[in-house]
């Protein structure tokens, strides 16, 4: 019975013209979406790597030299696109994708998309996940919303109801059959995705990459079925059919406009962050308590330089087995990496009390949620992105204090003429990052994730409940 | 006994309205019977509650023995409903509104026994591949008609079926009905039409405010006698 019904949904919604153009439509916005993102995600990706081979031969190739200078040379880290982030660009375009590091410099991530294109891209760029996020629900809602009313006021679901079928069961038909049609548009999308994924050059499959693509397809099977269920249920509650597509359209703007933006503001209202600036003098004034490798009259180093004395027993500093400037540096590079650490460790959980706002609001949008969820699998949400400012960070501190033990350990107090061999940045081993696994990616989203799940629950049993209990047929 | 329709005390109000006042009917196999009256005489209340589309204040209504509202869904399988307008889908023709009625009642017909179906019900040969929305009345009425014979049912419930029917329709549409009859079928008609329920029904009754207040041999009395007898009662 369920499968007769949703045939004939199925059938009738291919033979709708107004649903085929709006469908042709959508199918068409798809497949530019991942043409186009494929094709951004490969100029862009191109760009980077070609970057920061450019940016590791820099590196590598500069002279004999004193290591500090190298220090201060320093190098650069390119953000490698996550594959998956071609369908879902998430915060991408308005994070930065590089960054300079250098000795006693924390510097952040510069050139976003957003930063280097026009204004428009600063209202959402054409992707598949934002067409499978604002888009197709329009049309599931212009495909469902008189999925009863018509049946009603055309008098054909007495018709259906006098075979032996019941309320509920029509309602699982038709859940089933305008699942059917989306997969008809969805399906070819994801088809293509897939066999981009193919054609790129270094594409590997591997268990991470599959399980990320396998959330995040269910994340969006889910969030259409949450949809589909709901939209039927508003049909099945509404007199007519007219009151049904104002009522879903309502429901629209209120998930999928509205609430994000409303989620967005009460987090930067409530969770107020520093501007950079503030927080680049905050970071600066707390490291002047630091020593500074580069102020003779610094107290601090003095005493510094006094313990190791002690430390060695000697009278001086000339006499010291290691060169007493190079540690200097280490001290003062720990220490204002301890302290712009600490601060922007505040700043991100700054961000992520905003975040949670919006990520809680899942539980009552379910836009938010499947947002959340996508952009974690695709590695475009906020975590990977701080994951990667970590590590360029990490390899900043670690190369830093390689070449401030280079100057401690291979030259002379107060020697600024000898140059210590390129070998040794020739064989520095060059920022690699990898992202993160997909348990950690799933870690950072399981409020999005549950909430995802609690709405398709709770739509679930709540229509087959209200439909099933129906008393005006 | 054989009695396949039964109402026992059936009422059914709506707010202050009675729409159905202690209807007790009981329809055996193979019986015609008729039930005239005007609009809001609770012609169609009576038959939504043996489809069970709406549950009654009061009494039962009995569908093959079963009382209706304790399994509205399971008795629907000896039912066919044919309305005044008998809606279909327009955007399926009218084998496929027929295979999918038909599958919805539990039987999985061939194209050939589709159309055998469509073509005893008189639905002309090169109509039955076309979509439902470019037909007549008569013509869906039909197909109606085909899927409630297709469907085997041991009962019609029929709501104004000859309304807006061209004569030479409304006649091959009695004749069918006695046919059905014929083959052990009983029908419960609401209508307006007084020949016609006069040619074809054994019992008439007449409703009026909710009340079925005379039960006529069909047999006994001609369609002038039963006309005048109607008017005298709308009149009181």
């Amino acid at each position: 019975m369920i499968r007769t019904i949703a045939q004939k949904e199925f059938t009738t919604a291919l033979r709708d013209r107004r649903f085929l153009l709006l469908g042709s439509i959508i199918l068409l916005l798809l497949l530019t979406a991942a043409l186009t993102g494929f094709s951004s995600y490969q100029l862009i990706e191109g760009q980077q790597k070609a970057a920061q081979e450019s940016a590791n031969e820099s590196f590598h190739e500069q002279p004999d030299r004193h290591p500090h200078r190298v220090a201060h040379y320093g190098s650069y880290a390119f953000r490698p696109k996550p594959v998956l982030s071609f369908l879902d660009f998430g915060l991408d375009s308005f994070t930065g994708s590089m960054v300079y590091m250098e000795a006693h410099q924390q510097n952040s991530a510069n050139f976003s998309q957003a930063q280097q294109s026009g204004s428009l891209t600063r209202f959402g760029e054409m992707t598949v996940a934002f067409v499978m996020q604002w888009l197709i629900p329009i049309l599931i809602i212009f495909l469902c919303f008189n999925a009863f009313t018509q049946e009603r006021e055309e008098d054909t679901l007495k018709v259906l109801l006098s075979q032996g079928i019941s309320l509920k069961q029509i309602a699982t038909a038709k859940i089933a059959g305008y699942s059917k049609v989306l997969a008809v548009i969805v399906v070819p999308s994801i088809a293509l995705a897939a066999l981009f994924l193919f054609t790129l050059n270094n594409f590997s499959w591997n268990t991470d990459l599959i399980l990320r693509i396998i959330v995040f397809i269910i994340s969006y099977v889910l969030y259409f079925f949450i949809f589909i269920t709901g939209s039927v249920l508003i049909s099945a509650l509404s007199k007519h059919s007219r009151t049904a597509l104002i009522t879903l359209l309502g429901i629209w703007i209120f998930t999928c406009v509205l609430l994000p933006k409303a989620a967005a503001n009460l987090g930067d209202s409530l969770y107020a962050t520093p501007s950079k600036a503030e927080m680049d003098a905050e970071v600066h004034h707390e490291a002047k308590e630091g020593m500074n490798g580069h102020d003779p009259l610094d107290k601090r180093t003095a005493d510094f330089k006094k313990a190791l004395l002690l430390k060695y027993k000697v009278d001086s500093i000339s006499q010291l087995p290691v060169n007493v400037d190079g540690l200097v540096m280490a001290e003062g590079e720990a220490f204002s990496s301890k302290v712009y650490q600490q601060h922007f460790e505040e700043l991100v959980a700054t961000y992520r009390k905003q975040d949670q706002i919006a990520v809680w609001a899942g539980f009552i949008d379910p836009y938010l949620a499947v947002r959340n969820v996508s952009m974690g699998m695709a590695g475009s949400d906020f975590a990977h992105y701080v994951d990667f400012l970590n590590a360029a960070e990490k390899y900043r501190f670690a190369l830093a204090q390689f070449l401030n033990g280079q100057q401690a350990t291979k030259m002379h107090y107060k020697d600024k003429e000898t140059r210590l061999s390129k070998e040794i940045w020739e064989k520095y081993p060059d920022f690699n990052y990898e992202m993160p696994k997909i348990s950690w990616a799933l870690n950072n989203q399981v409020i999005a994730v549950t909430a995802l799940m609690f709405w398709t629950i709770l739509i679930y049993f709540l229509s087959i409940f209200l439909i099933g209990n129906l008393k005006n047929i | 006994m054989d009695i396949v329709l039964a109402a026992a005390e059936l009422s059914k109000n709506y707010g202050d309205k009675h729409a159905l006042q202690s209807l007790n009917l009981e329809l055996r196999k193979g019986e015609i019977f008729s039930l005239l009256g005007p609009n809001g005489a609770g012609k169609s209340t009576t038959i939504n509650l043996f489809l069970g589309f709406i549950q009654p204040t009061s009494g039962a209504a009995y569908i093959n023995g079963t009382d209706v509202s304790k399994d509205p869904v399971g008795i629907k399988k000896h039912l066919a409903y044919i309305p005044e307008q008998v809606m279909l889908y327009q955007n399926l023709t009218g084998i496929e509104n027929l295979a999918l009625l038909s599958a919805l009642a539990g039987f999985d017909y061939s194209k050939e026994e589709l159309v055998n179906y469509l073509e005893q019900a008189g639905l002309q040969t090169d109509a039955i591949g076309k979509r439902v929305g470019s037909y007549s009345k008569g013509m869906r009425q039909k197909v109606g008609i085909a899927a409630a014979v297709a469907k085997n049912a041991k009962i019609l419930l029929l709501d104004e079926p000859t309304s807006g029917l061209d004569p030479k329709a409304s006649n091959e549409f009695s004749e069918l009905l006695i046919q059905l009859s014929g083959q052990g079928t009983a029908v419960f008609m609401a209508t307006h039409d007084i020949f016609r329920a006069r040619e074809v029904s054994s019992r008439i009754g007449i409703m009026k405010n909710g009340k079925l207040i005379d039960m006529l041999d069909g047999s006994r009395l001609n369609a002038g006698e039963i006309e005048q007898l109607y008017l005298d009662y709308m009149k009181n």
